[in-house]
């Protein structure tokens, strides 16, 4: 057996931040799950596990992919319900950083579990292997950390951590587990304090902070220092720490310093006095609507380091850093952050060459090599790039020498030196493997079995994956297959700038098509996200400013040529969709005969925030689904899913997930969903052959499709005639909608009217061009092209 | 002055409490609510024989699904009324129960009958505004006369905020008025005489037993009533029906679930059984407006429903003016200069909430039952309607 039936059931115990998170996300992946806590007798506030499902439930919209999961996450109490847990195959104790609270919890629960169960900690600052020391000897084999981050559904890293008695299979069976069925990635961690990426992530706090009282500036100029411009959020340090909660990472703080006392930085694991300040003052950050940050009004005020007193935030980076850190070069780019004067230059040298230090010093201590490293601050803290791969992108020797250089100058943050290994090597990534000091060479990535369902992992360094065979390419696709997966299933990628549907790509569609339907067995639309954000509005603007309407007509008839052709190909076709799929791109999308989506793709049909309708088979696809849904009811009136197809097309919604994309309507309830979105490219080759293999039948296409026609156009204008008058919609606004009324209506024909598809096709074309040939859709296009931001006109 | 061979008196007035939107009534029936209105009225008058009823007339604003097929005849039977006496469904949306009043009254009036029932029952929590499904004539687009019928009530109440230029203060101060007079009634028992509690039954399912889990709660008051709601909380809400408006959820009416019922008899049968009446049925009245500005109706329907009574507006004491929309209701009350003291005392539908189509049979039992208790000599029921029409009904102590 694979990993896949390794969890029947599961149990959470925890009723704080993270507990109900983790349950709801066990029961998102259709594992039920017992969150566990005390009954409301105990008095102890928060801990009545019913109060906290609810209050989740109603605060927190993104915790279940849909409200239906809710209802696999059944409560139970420590004091009446522990026989519970001999049913669960995994437990997952998420209860508060107390070890008198754990010892307790794991002294009672131990009784009752079963000697095969998996139990795991979530703790993010105890240490795994006292932890194990708590069970009896027969559980400890079965016992680890499973440290999520928050939100568990949102963020991708899980770190896995063995204890000493840790079984080694055992660990990999529930790696395997998290990856493809929780769809997490997971670094493994050393069972060292706050594992890889809180150590290194609080080390960059505490060395930003550092750095800004060192050199005088404000805690708002340092977020400008320490976001995007450094390729990490856009939350950069201080929005993070009032994310995190001030008073949380004083706690984490202080931990280390008590339970680091070798740590050659441990001086620096102290809170400031400012930072102090603020929490005496209950500024603890968003949970008390201030903290380093406060609103007022619309305004957003910072603390100041030395007063202590709130002041207008909002100060740039200088011009000086932000030219250096556009050059393209990164050996360049170091070059020249190091030689600037310029303040905030050499404030982000200090903050990087801090982190470098730290990281190297400690690689041999917290990980089993710099690939976990990097991948732990991205997967975890949502940096685009972990310090070790940004050491190496700067040149790893240069770097090297300036780090242990200013080392030398007594401007480090701490005087040991660096590791002999860092400055021995000329890199860390080499031949597809990653340093570890322990082997004093590269290693390469886990081989479980699991990873060969992801074709495209993340990649660090320049890593490059098996490409497969090219069957044909243009400059807008590639035609490729992947002959170690399947040789019989073509793959289509799109080039183009964020895959957009420019004439090329289509073009390509109705190549692919082809060639598929001559020598392949299947089709897969894939290509890294996003996949697909509409037409190319600039290709469209030429034909709309020379007046060329017939060639505007000829671009959406040669775009409604190509989903059409992925619906009746005579092989199975299947678009593998990950990340943003809006507007023409969900055509394609839609129109696949079946379709393989990443757990938090968003599907959307948005043209209408350009001036315009969908019109690659949108609307036609909605108003035929509708009519064949309908004919399984008795009353067989399509009408309801009209409105709700009108609706989500009127405000361009997009989808929350693919669970949401299939309420929606834009994908179907049978289409696959991936937790892992490693994963789509795999699984939609392994569909299409199996779609292949059971005698695939394309449909026809669709006729005696009933339409709801005038009186429907009439009612869903009621909407917009209250929308528009009410001022939430302008006089274009409502055009645009009456139109998508009309076209999802059927036209202006009687109710109950039988059309096909071409009807339909043909009122989506010709409504699209006359709004072609409004001004303000014209406008519209423009403004997002140039901006890329929609206009409200 | 109304022609009639005979007066119509009230004897006995009730309705249930009212519940919010899938609050009290969330799985209660509509014709189990009227049920239990008819049966009070009748058991607070036994000396008259059901059987000598000459017909229900029952108000209901979104006839359908729960409340279609002809709800007024349903309830009635379910009241145990024989199936010798007749029911018939009326609708003129939010006046429907005030309009079935008057049609019972009229046929006592006219002398047709003795013995007549009017009521109101809506359930909001099973069909919703609008109702399950609306499919509109495309032809009212075309003309700017019949284009209003498009708009939501929100949105002319909107537009009467606009014209009558009714601020968003000046309506969340009445919003918060409505609250503290209806639970200030609440508290010192106004309602009592006119409230019929309702035993609410559930049926649910314990999944653990495999049971069904029977479970009763007798509901007393009108459960809308905000003794918590401040100024601070209503101007803290958004506009719902326009961008830039005043209208909010807080000074618009809750929708509602409720029923009333009346019972009206001829001065024959008073005579005949030596009843004390509660009120005289004295006029009624209804008017088309604009429907953008439906919200101003009862501006053309009192003054018209005073006229065919002989009376001043000065005559009135009590008036049951329906809270669709704050902004609304102010532009009436100033435009027809009603004095603000007298109109809904004991707070009104943004308080205790408006079950569309019972609302009027609701209203007019509060209205005679506080004739009778603050011995006063008349009282108004009067509301806006939409598709822009008003509506007033005029009673005496008697």
């Amino acid at each position: 057996m694979g990993s896949g039936g390794l969890v029947r059931k599961a149990a959470v115990l925890g009723t704080g931040v993270m507990g109900p998170r983790i349950a709801a996300h066990l029961a998102n992946a259709d594992v039920p799950v017992v969150l566990f806590g005390m009954s409301p007798a105990s008095g102890i506030p928060g801990a009545d596990p019913v109060q906290a499902l609810e209050t989740l439930k109603k605060t927190d919209r993104g915790a279940f992919v849909s409200r239906e999961r809710g209802a696999y996450v059944d409560t139970a109490t420590y004091e009446d319900d522990l026989d519970q847990l001999a049913s669960c195959d995994l437990i997952i104790e998420a209860i508060a950083e107390d070890w008198n609270a754990k010892q307790d919890l794991y002294t009672k629960i131990a009784p009752h579990i079963r000697a095969d169960a998996i139990v795991a900690s979530n703790t993010s600052g105890l240490s795994i292997t006292k932890l194990a020391g708590l069970l009896p000897d027969a559980l400890r084999p079965h016992f680890c950390g499973v440290h999520f981050f928050n939100p568990p559904r949102m963020m991708a890293l899980i770190e896995l951590i063995p204890g000493a008695a840790t079984d080694p299979a055992m660990l990999d069976r529930l790696e395997s587990w998290l990856v493809t069925r929780l769809g997490k990635s997971i670094v493994r961690a050393k069972d060292t304090q706050s594992f890889i990426a809180n150590r290194v992530g609080l080390f960059s706090i505490l060395a930003i902070m550092h750095h800004t009282q060192a050199l005088g500036l404000g805690l708002d100029e340092a977020d400008a220092l320490t976001g995007t411009l450094i390729n990490r959020p856009k939350t950069a340090t201080f929005r993070t720490a009032d994310m995190i909660g001030l008073d949380t990472l004083a706690t984490v703080t202080d931990v280390q310093h008590r339970t680091l006392p070798d740590d050659p930085w441990r001086a620096h694991f102290r809170s400031p006095d400012w930072f102090a300040g603020l929490i005496a003052k209950g500024a603890l950050g968003l949970k008390t609507k201030g903290g380093v940050y406060r609103r007022v009004g619309k305004a957003i005020e910072v603390v100041d380091i030395a007063s202590g007193d709130y002041r207008p935030s909002g100060t740039p980076a200088s011009d000086a850093v932000t030219a250096i850190m556009r050059t393209r070069d990164p050996v360049e780019r170091f070059a020249k952050l190091r030689a600037s004067d310029d303040k905030h230059a050499q404030f982000v040298w200090a903050v990087l060459r801090d982190l470098f230090h730290y990281c190297a010093y400690h690689l041999g201590d917290i990980a089993d090599s710099v690939r976990e490293v990097d991948f732990a601050m991205r997967w975890g803290w949502g940096w685009s790039t972990g310090p070790f791969e940004t050491w190496q992108a700067g040149g790893w020797t240069a770097l090297a020498d300036a780090i242990q250089q200013d080392i030398d100058a007594g401007k480090a943050m701490a005087s040991v030196p660096l590791p002999a290994w860092a400055t021995a090597r000329d890199g860390v990534y080499q031949d597809g493997g990653a340093y570890s000091p322990a082997q004093d060479a590269p290693v390469g990535r886990s081989t479980l079995p699991v990873y060969q369902r992801q074709l495209f992992p993340d990649a660090v360094a320049g890593e490059r994956f098996d490409e497969g065979e090219t069957l044909h390419e243009t400059a807008s696709v590639r035609l490729w297959r992947l002959p170690k997966i399947d040789p019989g299933i073509a793959l289509l990628s799109f080039k183009s700038k964020m895959h957009s549907l420019e004439k090329g790509v289509v073009d390509g569609i109705h190549e692919a098509v082809a060639l598929a339907e001559a020598d392949f067995d299947g089709l897969v639309v894939w290509h890294k996200p996003p996949f697909g954000v509409g037409a190319n509005l600039a290709e469209l603007l030429d034909f709309v400013r020379a007046g060329d309407w017939a060639s505007v007509e000829a671009a959406v008839a040669h775009f409604q040529g190509a989903t059409k052709a992925l619906r009746h190909a005579q092989v199975p076709t299947v678009a593998a969709v990950d990340g943003m799929a809006f507007g023409g791109g969900a055509e394609v999308a839609m129109h696949a005969a079946h379709r393989v989506l990443g757990l938090e793709c968003a599907i959307g049909l948005v043209e209408a925030g350009v001036g315009l309708i969908p019109a690659g088979g949108g609307c036609k696809e909605m108003v035929r689904r509708a009519s064949e849904l309908a004919r399984m009811r008795p009353q067989r009136d399509p009408w309801e899913d009209i409105q709700k197809a009108f609706r989500n097309i009127i405000r361009g919604a997009t989808s929350r997930g693919a669970v949401h994309a299939q309420g929606m309507g834009y994908a179907l309830p049978g289409d696959t969903v991936r937790f892992n979105p490693h994963e789509v490219p795999y699984v939609a080759i392994k569909t299409a052959r199996s779609l292949a293999d059971a005698g695939y039948v394309p449909p026809l296409p669709g006729r005696g499709i009933k339409v709801v026609g005038a009186p429907g156009r009439a009612t869903l204008r009621m909407e917009l005639v209250n929308l528009r008058d009410g001022g939430f919609m302008s006089a274009h606004d409502y055009l645009v909608s009456d139109t998508a009324a009309m076209v999802l209506c059927g036209g202006d024909v009687d109710p109950g009217t039988l059309v096909d598809e071409d009807w339909l096709l043909g009122l989506e074309r010709r409504q699209f061009v006359a709004l072609t040939q409004t001004e303000p859709t014209q406008q519209r296009m423009a403004h997002m092209l140039e901006t890329g931001k929609p206009l409200r006109n | 002055m109304t022609r009639q061979v005979q007066d119509a008196y009230i004897v006995a007035a009730a309705r249930l409490p009212i519940g919010r939107r899938n609050g009290y009534y969330k799985t209660t029936r509509p014709d189990d609510m009227l049920a239990h209105a008819i049966k009070t009225i009748l058991a607070q008058v036994p000396e008259i024989d059901p059987a000598l009823i000459g017909d229900v007339v029952g108000g209901c604003a979104l006839p359908e699904a729960e409340q279609g097929l002809n709800v007024t005849r349903m309830g009635a039977m379910m009241a145990g009324l024989p199936a010798s006496v007749p029911g018939v469904q009326v609708n003129r949306f939010c006046s429907s129960g005030l309009q079935a009043v008057a049609m019972a009254a009229d046929r006592i009036r006219t002398g047709d009958e003795d013995i007549m029932i009017g009521c109101g029952t809506e359930t909001m929590s099973m069909v919703t505004m609008l109702g399950n499904k609306v499919v509109l004539n495309p032809a009212i687009y075309d003309n700017p006369r019949t284009f209003g019928m498009a708009m939501g009530m929100g949105l002319t109440a909107e537009n009467v905020a606009e014209r009558w230029e009714v601020s968003r203060d000046d309506q969340d101060a009445f919003a918060l008025e409505s609250h503290r007079r209806a639970v200030a009634g609440i508290q010192n028992g106004s309602f009592q005489a006119e409230t019929a509690a309702y035993p609410v039954t559930t049926r649910t399912a314990d999944l653990a037993s495999g049971e069904v889990r029977e479970a009763e709660r007798i509901v007393k008051d009108d459960e809308g009533a905000r003794p918590d709601i401040n100024l601070e909380k209503l101007a803290k809400l958004r506009p719902v029906f326009a961008a830039n408006g005043s209208v909010t959820a807080g000074n618009a009416s809750q929708m509602s679930d409720g029923a009333g019922a009346v019972l009206m008899v001829s001065e024959k049968v008073l005579k005949q059984h030596n009843l004390t009446p509660l009120a005289r049925f004295v006029s009624f009245a209804v008017k088309g407006v604009p429907p953008e500005i439906m919200g101003i109706g009862p501006i053309e329907a009192i003054p018209a429903a005073l006229g065919k009574a002989g009376l001043k507006q000065d005559d009135l004491d009590w008036i049951e003016l329906n809270e669709a929309f704050a902004a609304q209701a102010l532009a009436v009350i100033r435009t027809c200069g009603l004095d603000p003291a007298k109109v809904n005392p004991l707070g009104g539908a943004i308080a205790t909430g408006h079950p569309l189509g019972a609302t009027g049979a609701v209203k007019s039992a509060t209205v005679v039952h506080a004739l009778k208790r603050e011995n006063l000599k008349y009282g108004m029921v009067t509301m806006c309607i939409g598709h822009g029409m008003g509506a007033a009904g005029i009673f005496e102590a008697a």
